[in-house]
């Protein structure tokens, strides 16, 4: 956050634990500008320009562009505004007018983010004024189109805590009790040759043989084949995650595969039938047979039964939250706020992936073991699977707990991050793109809202979350898969989002959080409790102020504050009463009558 | 919607009904089951072998028991076990199962087998004899009784007698007279109730630190509280000689002599002279008026008000005036509203309305009408704080709006009416003595449905969205809203009983005579404001009242006569904001330039020509400039007003709904553990107290720890669980309090749709009731 003498209003979020680092070099170079250099970060170029603020109109000030940054500050306005946005998060950069473009301050750059933002700027139309400015924004928002590395392979931050080593798939597992005698640990994938977008651990039934998984592999889509994804501690009961079963138009059947769902239903003693929720509409799971794809079939699958979760695809995401942030930004829709919300359908679709993990929750702690797919099993079925998971085990509603989440069901088991974000690639109208990590998000931030005291971590966390999903500054997020992630070392050359809020963890943290180990969370979803998620999607109206949840933390923090002070008080007042020398209060700081009278006022 | 099964915390609509069969009812005669009866309130019909259902999809848990109609309630006696309630806030006045009289808003009849409905009017016939009656209350219930094994002559007559009862023909017939003759003017009847004057407590209850503005000393005190010098209490009015629908006692410039004003008020509509509400540490005044009458008058009349006022302020500033029939919805406006945000909430299917949700409230109407009283009232505060100048509120009638904006705008301004005392004060001083028509507007006798209108509920929900917004700035939490909300059916309290302070003196001196009570001492009936709590709740559930998180009025805040005032030292910053700069209109108006877009090109052009730097409405700068600046929770407070942040007051509207209802979560569990550390700092504070006492007067101090919070810490820095009965409908439970069946095909929406778009199936032949 800025500080206090600068507008916060356009100013990015993001903060800069090293702002401090601030290497020597840039300080010589830029005496003036106070732009807080993450240390490897540096000034490409700089030039006067003007802002085109949709909220204060046009403000004359200078831009620097680094190898991470875009900053903006303001000449004369006071508080200056100031723009501190990190390359990654642009998806567009665009050329407006051109130099014979008539009226003012119409010839400049047009700039589109990921992050729900549009930014203008306008040039003197002299002498290709913008060409240096948009060919650096270009070259440095734009790495993996220019063969240059992201800037987190550039970084030199350095961190107390290392994010990389929060979660070891070994040490996870056994958390949950696995390997046992019912399920065993593989290492068939070590080398990515079963499926190239699995990790090399993988928990399968103990019953099952590498050879049968080989099998199974060929009758999955992409070769991702039911893999353990969480096992209920006391009934057993299992989620498993894989992609469609490839049926085509001819209803293809696979007795391996047949054989496997058996297997894993038997691992379970309770489980009549295993519940298969494939994540899609009916029809969309129909139109895959299509490509070669489909879903289990009921005479195939005896002991199966399948159900359709109606959760529409990526493309459908997209659009819904392209909609969202014509609604939102720059200015909040006035007149049928509510029904142009609605028309986004945003929050139908919000309302749909929860309602199908609630129902893959609801399934495995009455004792049901569960298979979770959709067409490829990276996207719909991430979210079902993390989703229900937070519900049931309160482990992954701690900080740590829910970077394990994060780190587990979404970057190991291959949800593809750079293409649905599209990392460093200039080709902003990718079909790939897609916002289903952020709608995970949403759906997270949904369930602290209905359940204030269940989450270690606050909003603040997850919203630092979503904004280096794109900022590129830490290798958390990059890359599709770890096959790739291996190749590129990047555990090795790029510091861990984690290490940043594991090195700060007060921050993040929920004053409210009460431990509460065997509490299973059923939210309620439904349209009446689903709102939107304003201090996200809204945060860069000036007309917002700092946000009642934070307020409410604020003040439960000074509470907690005082409290401690009392008590030490307290304590104080007991030890020097204890040998009951009464001129002894005197020479403590405070004095009890001053003590009361501060209790007074605070009530 | 509730299983048999216990209610596993998941969420039900995606869960298939439970099937079962209808319960039997007990086979033995049930014990004597009687009702709990309150001084004054009698029997009129009872019924016995009634069954309360209880859930929508069974009759599995329904409740067997005797439907008692009194004069005061509607009664279910059961000895029957409620399953499933996590909580119920109990109330002196009424068990679990009653409804006030007042309360209700519409009976509905039902024979099943002759596929009959008819909604009950008083003195009407009843053709069938009902196998089914559904109550809809004020307050969103929707209760159901079934009399399948009742019967069938007695189940007809209890329905009748609700009718009837529910519809007094006078004022003096609600239950209040009765009871409040009995309890302070009988002898020996004295249980459960405070005298209505003074207090037995020791403390200063919060209903003896609430001025009732019947007095010239309460006026005199608000005076001299705000530094208002330059305005003096009048009694012109005493006797109600004047008009009978103001005060005895109000305030007015000290310029205008009291001949003066007995010549102005016959010019005023409703003989109303201006009055005066409030000032501002600056001089500004807010002064509410009503129109004048007399069109050749006009000018002149208004010019003396003004140039009064003028002289009334230590500037002599200019007086601006605010037209509210100009700029705000009307009471009718808001009538609808409220009747389809009920639709939307409790009346249509769940499950069918999920998908248009949000288009319903919007189409209701109500949030729009909230965010609009939130942005006039705003603007009249940058009036009174940013321009310093005196504001005049003019209505029509001076009763209605400006109850609500006036009260709105203090709120804003005045950290004294954020305590739980201020507020109620807030209120007496700007509703009841102003003459808002409680009686009317309330519909209490219900005669005429075209003066009902919730305005006081419009406010709460006004109140409301500040308190959301600000945590911390108020002494009270949102259930006190809720409840006080709920208050208004109980036809108990002076409070929300009656038009104005003169009806109420004239009814109460009436029906002494009437009566020929002896009160002694001359002393008029008085029926006890609904600030004495104590009425209703237990000194423990009170506590929930208290928020915890309160920033409490600092020694520097109101001191002095002075209000802290929140001022700002930079006036430098300007902001444009789209979409608003046109607020005399409310937020009716458009967006005047940045056009939606619908491609990206569009928009690249529009935008550039678009952008400007010239900056919009002076009050639109000074919110900017509020908003850009951390709040001072004892200062000034202004809404954020984007319509994104106006919210649906779930509490209050989604309470009785069972499908919303989360289960160990909503805002009530922060609640729960900010209460908690509230206790305990209490605690400290007691401890280090006795540690100052040591030595003196310490020894003798009992231990017991009085405290604020409803959730207790249960030891020192040692956190207390969450307790399992919290939902987020705490304190109230849906259970048995939202039962909604279709009957017959017909939608039960029609039946509350407009008031009479249902067409009875029966002549309307009228039936003297015995």
């Amino acid at each position: 956050m800025a500080s206090a003498s600068v507008s916060a209003l356009n100013s990015n979020s993001l903060e800069n634990s090293s702002s401090k680092n601030v290497s020597r070099e840039s300080l010589r170079m830029e005496p003036l500008t106070n732009i807080p250099y993450l240390p490897g970060e540096e000034k490409v170029t700089d030039k006067e320009i003007i802002y085109m603020c949709p909220f204060n109109g046009a403000v004359k000030g200078k831009v620097t562009i680094t190898n991470y940054r875009l900053y903006f500050k303001s000449f004369e306005v006071d508080p200056s505004i100031i723009l501190d946005v990190p390359l990654g998060v642009l998806s567009r950069i665009e050329k407006m007018g051109g130099a014979s473009s008539r009226g003012e301050n119409s010839y400049g750059l047009e700039i589109t983010c990921k992050d729900m933002r549009s930014l203008r700027f306008a040039l003197k139309q002299e002498g290709h004024s913008r060409r240096d400015i948009f060919d650096s924004l270009f070259k440095f928002a734009f790495p993996q189109s220019h063969n240059m590395p992201f800037f987190a392979f550039l970084s030199q931050e350095k961190f107390l805590e290392n994010g990389w080593n929060v979660y070891s798939p070994i040490n996870e597992y056994k958390r949950q009790g696995l390997p046992n005698e019912k399920w065993r640990i593989t290492f068939v994938n070590e080398k990515y040759e079963l499926c190239d977008t699995y990790p090399t651990i993988l928990v399968v039934p103990f019953k099952a043989s590498d050879e049968d998984l080989r099998r199974v592999a060929v009758f999955r889509s992409r070769g991702r084949i039911p893999i353990l994804s969480w096992i209920h501690p006391e009934n057993q009961a299992v989620i498993m995650r894989c992609s469609q079963p490839l049926v085509g138009m001819s209803g293809k059947r696979n007795k391996d595969d047949e054989k496997y769902l058996d297997v894993i239903r038997e691992a379970n003693g309770q489980t009549a039938k295993l519940i298969i929720y494939d994540a899609r509409p009916n029809v969309n799971a129909v139109a895959n047979k299509a490509t070669g794809g489909g879903y289990e079939g009921e005479d195939a699958y005896q002991n199966a039964e399948l159900i359709f979760l109606d959760i529409h695809n990526i493309h459908v995401m997209r659009e819904s939250l392209k909609k969202l942030k014509d609604i939102v930004y720059p200015n909040v829709e006035e007149s049928h706020w509510l029904s142009s919300l609605e028309s986004t359908h945003w929050l139908e679709h919000i309302k749909l992936v929860l309602s199908g993990a609630i129902q893959v929750a609801d399934k495995v702690s009455s004792g049901n073991s569960v298979v979770v797919h959709c067409s490829d099993g990276w996207d719909r079925t991430a979210q079902l699977t993390s989703l229900s998971m937070l519900m049931l085990d309160s482990y992954f509603r701690t900080i740590y707990g829910f970077e394990v989440l994060v780190q587990k069901e979404w970057i190991s088991f291959g949800h593809k991050f750079s293409s649905r974000i599209g990392h460093g690639d200039k080709n902003h109208t990718d079909a790939d793109r897609s916002p289903i990590f952020l709608q995970f998000i949403d759906c997270v931030w949904q369930m602290t809202k209905q359940f204030p005291t269940a989450f270690e971590f606050n909003e603040h966390f997850l919203i630092t979350i979503v904004d280096h999903l794109y900022s590129c500054r830490f290798g958390t997020f990059l890359f599709n898969c770890e096959s790739v992630r291996d190749s590129q070392e990047v555990k090795l050359k790029t510091p861990s989002l984690w290490s940043l809020i594991n090195s700060n963890i007060e921050k993040y943290t929920n004053p409210f959080y009460t431990k509460d180990s065997s509490r299973v969370l059923y939210p309620v979803a439904s349209m009446r409790h689903l709102d939107l998620w304003v201090n996200y999607y809204i945060r860069w109206n000036p007309r917002i102020r700092q946000q009642p949840q934070n307020l409410v933390e604020q003040r439960y923090m000074e509470l907690l504050a005082l409290r401690d002070q009392y008590l030490k008080k307290l304590e104080e007042l007991q030890l020097s009463d204890s040998p009951r020398i009464s001129n002894n209060s005197a020479n403590s700081p405070v004095s009890p009558n001053q003590i009361v009278h501060q209790i007074q006022t605070q009530f | 919607m509730f299983s048999v099964k216990p209610p596993k915390p998941t969420f039900r609509c995606y869960l298939p009904p439970q099937q079962t069969g209808i319960k039997k009812p007990p086979l033995t005669t049930p014990k004597k089951l009687e009702a709990k009866l309150l001084p004054g309130e009698i029997v009129v019909n009872e019924v016995n072998f009634v069954r309360k259902c209880i859930a929508s999809d069974t009759s599995q848990q329904d409740l067997w028991g005797k439907l008692v109609c009194t004069n005061f309630k509607i009664s279910f006696i059961t000895d029957d076990v409620m399953h499933h309630v996590k909580f119920q806030y109990k109330s002196f006045l009424l068990g679990e199962h009653d409804i006030p009289l007042t309360c209700i808003e519409q009976i509905v009849t039902v024979n099943d087998a002759k596929r009959k409905q008819k909604v009950l009017i008083s003195n009407q016939k009843l053709k069938f004899n009902p196998t089914e009656l559904i109550i809809y209350c004020k307050d969103f219930r929707i209760v159901r009784f079934r009399f399948d094994e009742a019967g069938p002559e007695s189940a007809k007559k209890v329905c009748l007698a609700i009718a009837h009862y529910s519809q007094p023909a006078d004022l003096q017939l609600l239950f209040g007279f009765e009871y409040v003759a009995r309890v302070y003017y009988n002898s020996g009847n004295k249980v459960n109730c405070v005298d209505p004057g003074g207090g037995g407590l020791e403390k200063k209850s919060l209903c003896e630190q609430t001025p009732l503005f019947d007095k010239p000393s309460d006026w005199d005190r608000e005076i001299k509280r705000t530094g208002a010098s330059e305005w003096r209490v009048c009694s012109i009015n005493e006797g109600y000689k004047i008009s009978p629908n103001l005060s005895e006692y109000f305030v007015v410039p000290v310029s205008l002599a009291d001949q003066d004003l007995r010549q102005f008020s016959q010019f005023f509509t409703g003989f109303r002279i201006p009055l005066w509400c409030w000032n501002h540490s600056n001089g500004s005044a807010l002064v509410r008026m009503a129109s004048i009458k007399d069109v050749m008058q006009q000018r002149k009349l208004d010019q003396r008000v003004c140039a009064a006022i003028t002289r009334s302020h230590p500037n002599r500033s200019d007086v601006y005036k605010s037209d509210l029939d100009k700029s705000l919805p009307s009471i009718q406006d808001i009538q609808t509203a409220f009747t389809k945000l009920r639709q939307a909430s409790v009346i249509d299917p769940f499950e069918e309305s999920e998908e248009r949700w949000l288009s319903s409230i919007e189409n209701s109407r109500w949030l729009e009408y909230v965010r609009c009283c939130l942005k006039h009232a705003a603007e009249l505060v940058y009036m009174l704080e940013g321009k310093r100048v005196s504001v005049i509120l003019q209505e029509e009638e001076d009763r209605d709006l400006s109850c609500l904006i006036s009260s709105l705008i203090q709120v804003m301004l005045d950290p004294h009416f954020r305590s739980i005392a201020g507020f109620q004060s807030l209120l007496q001083k700007e509703w009841v003595m102003a003459g808002y028509r409680f009686l009317d507007r309330c519909n209490h006798l219900k005669k005429s449905d075209k003066e009902e209108s919730p305005l006081f509920l419009l406010f709460l929900d006004c109140v409301w969205q500040l308190l959301v917004q600000y945590p911390a700035a108020f002494e009270f939490t949102e259930t006190f809203l809720t409840v006080l909300g709920d208050s208004l059916w109980l036809s108990i309290f002076s409070t929300f009983l009656f038009n104005c302070p003169q009806q109420q003196d004239e009814h109460c001196r009436e029906f002494v005579k009437s009566r020929s009570i002896s009160c002694g001492d001359e002393k008029p009936l008085r029926f006890p404001p609904v600030w004495d709590w104590s009425q209703q709740f237990s000194e423990k559930d009170q506590a929930l009242f208290n928020n915890p998180l309160y920033v409490g009025k600092s020694a520097s805040c109101v001191q002095n006569g002075a209000v802290k005032s929140f001022k700002r030292t930079k006036k430098n910053y300007s902001c444009t904001l789209r979409g608003t700069s046109s607020l005399k209109n409310g937020l009716l108006s458009e967006p005047e330039f940045m056009p939606r877009r619908n491609s990206l090109v569009l928009r690249l052009k529009a935008d550039f020509s678009h952008v400007r730097d010239a900056p919009d409405s002076p009050s639109e700068q000074f919110f900017c400039e509020w908003f850009s600046k951390p709040a001072d929770l004892q200062g000034l407070l202004l809404p954020q007003l984007l319509p994104s942040h106006i919210k649906l007051w779930k509490l209050y509207f989604l309470r009785w709904v069972p499908e919303v209802q989360i289960n160990m979560g909503g805002p009530v569990t922060a609640f729960h553990k900010m209460s908690v550390l509230a206790d305990e700092i209490e605690m400290l504070q007691q401890r280090l107290r006795q540690y100052k006492g040591v030595g003196s007067l310490s020894a003798g101090t009992p231990e017991a720890h009085q405290s604020r919070m409803f959730f207790r810490a249960s030891n020192l820095s040692d956190s207390s669980p969450m307790p399992e009965y919290l939902t987020s409908s705490f304190p109230f439970s849906p259970v048995g309090n939202l039962c909604k069946r279709s009957i017959l095909g017909t939608p039960l929406s029609k039946f509350l749709g407009g008031t009479k778009i249902w067409i009875s199936t029966e002549t309307l032949a009228s039936e003297a009731m015995a």
